[in-house]
């Protein structure tokens, strides 16, 4: 400290001087707008850019953990492609996410309506939707995993004991129809409460004075929804499925802990079958290239329903 | 006991002349040297507390700092690639099953240290070359194995009439009187690490193999194969319950612990377990030796092993620190710390006073004359490693039990171990 202070002492005037013109070419438009952007280009490129950068350059090699591999082209996909444990992913991951997602649009614009209305402690529970969205997956997961557990599901003891169903009740993570049945629940368990919410900031900007037009001209409860909640809503929807949509593709926690893909990879998804035999497999190359499969895939329904978007 | 000073002058000595060999690294007397250690969170909680305590007294006696880092397990595969990929992180890890194969390029020769603990504690068992010896060398210390006996409820079995099973027929048997008793068997048919273990070890008590000795020739579609998956068929059909498709590596604890089962095929921990919180059924658990079968008894076994990085600063250090935990007195301690979980890989280990203290643990070290890494008679290759993570073989299983007939069940199996063989990954010797 001493040292620097001694120093500047030393320099004086000039080199405020010298600061002043520093400071006048940093106020520049261009030179300070640009450097606002450098932090978020900066995450960008390191975090998005680099590792996708790596992703494409390990599914064109033979590489495997702890041992750089060589140029292969187009091999792993090729392998993938003619393995039966992928095709089986790809259709999972078509059920896993049109089902959630659907179910997660249709019960959140319920749940975005039922918040939006009057009631006693309305801030409270509109905090409380959010929970299984805020806590960690794979704690939440866990307890799902205890519901679901084949000794003390709690699931099957509650539907036995209201009559239900016939003990022992179904063995959720063991039967493949159960286990996918499983995943969407949690998976729609927890996408529901950040569809609700950003549904309800789409219905509150809705001005009231449209429903009462539409009162006027007689519409009931169903009439308004359609005629005005729905069509005002399709900007925001659009925004959240396409969300949704991503999230639910790109699933990992889930599966990773209810099931590990099983049974037999009939709910293995792209993320979880890349992570087995990319990591804990040691196949770099060819993980890589599963978890690029998502790419594309994504990229096309990103581009169908930004065009929908603008369109709208 | 050498001081911290007299060590110190000695160390000086010794790093002055290694100064002036390699002049770009200067010696470290400014800050205190630290070995970094990486391992998983054991089963047995109180065996990771005897390793820290290991690793003190270890630092005080070199001089330097011992920081053992405990994480879970699943996450070792991450955390290993990205210090291997990023040439960075601990000095000492622990590997297993196809690890030291992987990583043969990163990893320290061991062989030294191999030959100096061989001779001093009365040899290794063959397993041990089986899962750390890779073509170009030991790439990796085998440290200690888990055995995986019958665990069985004697009660369960008194009250049927019956004896602990010795082969895998006699589970099969037993298993249907205890079933219609409300206390059936489990064997994992799902993607966990038990259920592998299971396969492995019946599959080569019948006989069979998935891998030929070469490693690169696939051996999985035979009769015997056919054989084992037949026997699967009528053990779930008629002694367990359909709870076995969903197992986790915890679920057969819980089922063993529940009172409700009577047999599982398992490491000790159900007990461990139920004598540390006094649980009253821990004395109902007793174990057995794996089952035998047809083509004599084997079972399979985790071998977790030490490796050192070759990135690492302190390879001197961390094999001294490997010297030191096998030291009679310090694995010994190891072996008392994990309650008899942490099974020797050395045969003079195998003499340790718990395994007579208590006779629920008498059969456990001799376990280690028939146990094998997964992938035997081939080595824990790469390819190995893909059948076993990718849960090929308990998917033979779960297809045949959901009506795939069992020749095609075998097939789809065959053709997932070609694709596991295809990767090519380059080893040091082949270039």
């Amino acid at each position: 400290m001493a040292v620097s202070q001694r120093a500047l002492e030393a320099t004086g005037l000039p080199r405020l001087g010298r600061l002043a013109r520093v400071r006048e070419w940093w106020e520049q438009e261009h030179v300070f707008g640009y450097s606002l952007i450098v932090p978020a280009l900066a995450l960008l490129v390191g975090l998005v850019a680099y590792p996708f950068g790596m992703a494409i350059y390990f599914s064109l090699s033979d590489y495997w953990v702890g041992s750089p591999g060589e140029f292969v082209g187009l091999q792993n996909f090729r392998d993938i492609v003619g393995n039966e444990m992928f095709q089986q992913t790809v259709y999972n991951s078509f059920v896993f996410s049109i089902i959630a997602v659907v179910f997660k649009t249709v019960l959140g614009v319920w749940l975005a309506m039922l918040l939006f209305r009057d009631f006693r402690f309305k801030r409270l529970i509109r905090g409380a939707v959010l929970l299984p969205w805020v806590i960690p997956t794979a704690l939440s997961v866990l307890a799902w995993g205890w519901m679901f557990d084949s000794l003390y599901s709690v699931v099957n003891w509650t539907a036995i004991h209201l009559g239900l169903i016939n003990p022992p009740g179904p063995n959720w993570l063991g039967m493949t129809s159960y286990a996918m049945t499983a995943v969407i629940a949690v998976n729609v368990w927890r996408g529901l409460p950040f569809f609700a919410i950003i549904v309800l900031a789409g219905l509150v900007s809705i001005p009231r004075e449209y429903y009462e037009a539409a009162e006027v001209d007689g519409a009931g409860s169903w009439g308004r929804f359609r005629n005005v909640t729905l069509p005002l809503l399709k900007p925001v929807l659009a925004v959240v499925i396409l969300f949704s949509t991503i999230f639910t593709f790109s699933d990992f926690n889930i599966v990773q802990v209810l099931t590990r893909g099983g049974p037999v990879n009939t709910t293995h998804l792209f993320a979880t079958l890349a992570y087995q035999i990319g990591l804990t497999g040691g196949n770099l190359g060819q993980g890589a290239a599963v978890s690029l499969f998502l790419f594309p895939m994504l990229a096309a329904i990103v581009f169908i329903q930004l065009r929908y978007i603008r369109r709208e | 006991m050498i001081s911290r000073r007299r060590f110190l002058k000695s160390s000086a000595g010794a790093l002055a002349g290694t100064s002036a060999a390699f002049l770009e690294r200067p010696p470290a007397f400014a800050q205190k040297r630290e070995l970094t250690f990486l391992t998983f969170n054991h089963f047995v909680p109180a065996s990771d507390d005897e390793l820290r305590r290991q690793a003190e007294v270890f630092a005080k006696q070199a001089g330097v700092t011992v920081r053992v880092d405990t994480i879970a397990g699943p996450q070792l595969f991450a955390k290993r690639a990205a210090q291997a990929t990023s040439q960075s992180g601990h000095d000492l890890i622990v590997t297993g099953a196809a690890d030291p194969f992987l990583y043969e390029q990163q990893l320290v020769d061991m062989g030294d240290l191999v030959a100096y603990l061989g001779d001093r504690y009365g040899g290794w068992y063959s397993f041990a070359s089986q899962t750390c010896q890779t073509s170009s060398g030991w790439r990796a210390v085998p440290w200690f194995w888990v055995a995986f006996p019958g665990c069985y409820n004697e009660a369960h079995f008194k009250r049927a009439g019956l004896q602990a099973p010795k082969t895998w027929d006699d589970l099969l048997k037993a298993g249907k009187i205890l079933k219609k008793q409300g206390n059936p068997v489990g064997i994992a048919i799902s993607h966990c690490t038990d259920a592998n273990i299971s396969f492995w070890s019946i599959l080569w008590c019948h006989g069979g193999k998935v891998l030929e000795t070469d490693g690169k020739t696939p051996a999985i579609n035979s009769d015997k194969a056919a054989q084992v998956v037949e026997w699967y068929k009528d053990l779930y059909a008629n002694a367990m319950e359909p709870e076995v498709l969903s197992w986790d590596n915890a679920s057969n604890n819980r089922f063993l612990l529940s009172g409700k089962g009577s047999w599982i095929h398992n490491a000790i921990s159900p007990y461990v377990a139920a004598v540390a919180k006094s649980m009253p059924i821990a004395d109902e658990i007793n174990h057995h030796a794996s089952p035998a079968g047809p083509g004599g008894i084997h079972c399979a076994t985790t071998v977790n092993s030490l490796a050192i990085w070759k990135f690492s600063k302190n390879v001197s250090l961390a094999k001294d620190f490997i010297k030191f935990l096998f030291q009679k007195e310090s694995y010994n301690s190891f072996i008392t710390g994990g309650s008899g979980f942490n099974q020797p890989p050395l045969k003079s280990f195998a003499e340790h006073p718990i395994w007579a203290s208590n006779l629920k643990y008498a059969m456990l070290p001799k376990e280690a004359d028939y146990v094998h890494e997964q992938g035997w008679p081939a080595k824990p290759n790469a390819a190995v490693q893909l059948i076993v993570v990718n849960f090929v073989l308990p998917d033979i299983v779960a297809k045949a039990i959901n009506g795939m007939p069992t020749k095609r069940a075998l097939a789809w199996g065959e053709d997932q171990v070609k694709l596991a063989l295809q990767g090519k990954l380059r080893t040091e010797g082949k270039g």
